[in-house]
């Protein structure tokens, strides 16, 4: 080989090699960039937000649902005419000048003006065709019965991120399964921007929301708020709320109180008012605690109902502190079924005497008292019960009338639904299915939580609580022809130490119809003015519901009397 | 020798006749791009209108909508009721 053949054969490999070179960094070096920019050319990314799913009453009426809004959004590198633009979206968009005018002079390629902005806004501004403005769908949540269950649905606030994020009640306990997972999709599209068949690559998929089909009864939770408000009013309380509930199946029918808020403008209230109270408000139940203790004593056969109180002659005295009964009136030798019909306060001494301490614990254990019912909302509260090293024998005694303990009122509601079904306690819960975004319902089954009394105990403690209603200081509201069980419950406030005698908490809680349960409700109002006894402001509000109640389940009067 | 010539021929044939199929359906799919558009603003459309009337139906059939209007008409909450007892009347047991 000549020397000329040598140079020209060294030049072309040279060459080559120079050539596989950059080939190996355009292909393998540079792969990932130049991928990206190809895909930048022929294609766009797409965010898919997934729709929040529904909340739903027993009827199928969303009562949370999703709408369409769109967020409005400038490129201020694209408006030519800025002081039209600035002077037309300020009033379409009911901003001020200022602020549209130091939004549009920033120097960015994207700027949102306006979240939330309705379909006819929306089209309206799109009419009048801006060079550099653009919209961007979102959702909203909507409440058709506007602040209907409110504490009970909480709301839909933002997170650190600025995501939606349920918060309180169903909202929050919930979210995760309502949110539902966002997804990315690349749409690819020719060189005049038209979209290309099958070439749409979704890489991460979404997922709408499920929706929430609940126990509560749209016309129940409707007429409840209604009577509510009402009874706080005509009594003048501070506050009320309801809660009812099937026995059966431990299935929330209705859950309100007064006052309560606005989902949509939360903002505008205190947050005190995004509580629950029905789940996260402990209180001293009074009276309405007997039936729970007393039906514990029965049940382990240290009364029966023809027992007579031995002490109810006159003010009980335990440990140096004297118990009295509400009224001041004494009954001598009263058995216990005039004892939950008097409401006496001595008599349960009597009774929580003879459980003593060992087993009122077991028993309120067995009820639930002490520990969260497992309600399905976010927030639910308890107080658990003292050691029994710390229960003193005057404990031990005002327990037995529901003083000096801490329930919320979600666990009396449950605890008094055992009598009501047989002695079988239920896990309450407001969601009876959850429908996912392809219609496959799946139902939650009811759950006995104890059994904590047998079913003979609950329906001799059924019986007494009928008497109660029907001879005791409620049977003027009565619902004649209606055998109803139920017990009134008037309690004193802890207050800086000491009991105030003039403020209360008055309550009611029954079932209807006895034989047969439809429902179990408790009605409590705070500080009622107008008289500070359950008997005479949350008794009449408890059979005005259940008078209601009763028609809607089509029971009619099985008597006169 | 004659075989190995007809396979080559076939499997030629196979990659022209695979090559025009292909060529005909991209042919055919790269225009359907403005089809898919319009289909995919029409659905959007339709989804939006669906949305709105799903909301006014909601809105008009709330209970707290009907109330307002029953008591703007004049209606009020009937406070009596009639309930038929299980008493079978004198006139059927005869």
């Amino acid at each position: 080989m000549t020397w000329r053949y040598k140079i020209v054969f060294i030049s072309i490999v040279f060459f080559f090699f120079l050539i596989i070179l950059r080939l190996f960094y355009w292909q393998v070096i540079k792969a990932s960039e130049l991928s990206d920019m190809a895909q930048a050319q022929y294609g766009t990314a797409i965010k898919i937000l997934p729709q929040r799913g529904d909340i739903e009453t027993s009827d199928g009426f969303p009562i949370a649902t999703s709408k369409i809004t769109y967020l409005v959004f400038a490129n201020p590198q694209e408006i030519k005419d800025k002081a039209n633009s600035v002077d037309l979206l300020s009033r379409y968009l009911d901003i001020d000048v200022a602020s549209i005018s130091a939004d549009l002079s920033l120097d960015k390629f994207w700027v949102p003006l306006e979240h939330g902005l309705s379909v006819e806004n929306k089209q309206k501004i799109e009419s009048l065709d801006l060079p550099g403005i653009g919209f961007s769908q979102e959702y909203e949540r909507h409440y058709p019965e506007a602040s209907m269950a409110a504490q009970l649905l909480g709301f839909l606030g933002k997170d650190e991120q600025g995501n939606d994020k349920g918060y309180f009640g169903l909202e929050g306990y919930y979210d995760r399964l309502l949110k539902g997972k966002e997804g990315a999709a690349i749409q690819v599209h020719d060189a005049f921007g038209r979209p290309i068949l099958a070439k749409m690559n979704s890489n991460q998929s979404e997922a709408d929301g499920q929706t929430l089909v609940l126990n509560i009864n749209r016309a129940f939770q409707f007429l409840v708020e209604k009577k509510l408000k009402d009874g706080v009013e005509k009594y003048g309380a501070q506050s009320g709320m309801v809660g009812i509930m099937d026995p059966k199946t431990g299935g929330i029918l209705a859950m309100a109180s007064y006052p309560k808020f606005d989902q949509r403008h939360y903002q505008d209230y205190s947050s005190d008012l995004y509580v629950n109270p029905f789940i996260s408000d402990l209180y001293e139940p009074g009276s309405t605690f007997k039936p729970i203790v007393m039906s514990a004593a029965l049940d382990k056969n240290l009364v029966t109902p023809q027992t007579k109180c031995n002490i109810c002659s006159g003010p009980v005295s335990v440990s140096g502190y004297e118990i009295h009964t509400w009224n001041d009136k004494y009954f001598p030798g009263i058995n216990m079924i005039e004892t939950i019909q008097h409401s006496d306060n001595t008599g349960m001494v009597f009774v929580a005497q003879k459980m003593g301490v060992d087993q009122m614990i077991t028993a309120l254990n067995e009820f639930g008292i002490g520990s969260n019912t497992g309600i399905d909302l976010q927030g639910e509260v308890s107080a658990p019960l003292k050691p029994k090293s710390d229960w003193y024998a005057v404990d031990l005694a005002t327990t037995g009338f529901g003083q000096g303990i801490s329930v919320t009122p979600i666990e009396i509601l449950d605890a008094i639904g055992a009598i009501a079904n047989e002695g079988k306690r239920m896990e309450p819960h407001v969601v009876n299915a959850v429908e996912n975004s392809e219609g496959k319902l799946v139902k939650i089954p009811p759950k006995v939580t104890d059994s904590p009394i047998s079913p003979q105990t609950a329906k001799v403690m059924t019986e007494i609580m009928v008497n109660a209603v029907n001879k005791g200081e409620a049977s003027f509201a009565r619902l004649k022809g209606y055998r109803i069980a139920g017990k009134t419950g008037t309690a004193s406030i802890p207050i800086a130490g000491h009991y105030d005698p003039n403020q209360t908490i008055a309550s009611f809680v029954g079932f209807a119809p006895a034989d047969n349960p439809k429902f179990v409700m408790l009605v409590i109002l705070d500080r009622p003015t107008a008289s500070i006894y359950g008997a005479e402001t949350a008794a009449p509000i408890f059979f005005d519901i259940a008078k209601t109640l009763l028609e809607y389940y089509q029971i009619a009067p099985t008597s006169g009397e | 020798m004659k075989k190995p010539a007809l396979l080559i021929i076939f499997l030629i044939s196979t990659i022209i006749v695979l090559s025009l199929v292909r060529t005909y359906i991209s042919n055919n799919v790269a225009t359907s791009g403005v089809v898919l558009g319009q289909i995919q603003k029409e659905t959007e459309s339709l989804k939006l209108e669906n949305s709105v009337l799903a909301e006014k139906v909601y809105d008009l059939s709330s209970l707290t909508n009907l109330a307002q209007k029953a008591y703007d008409q004049g209606y009020t909450e009937g406070k009596s009721s009639f309930a038929i007892g299980t008493t079978i009347p004198v006139a059927i047991k005869q």
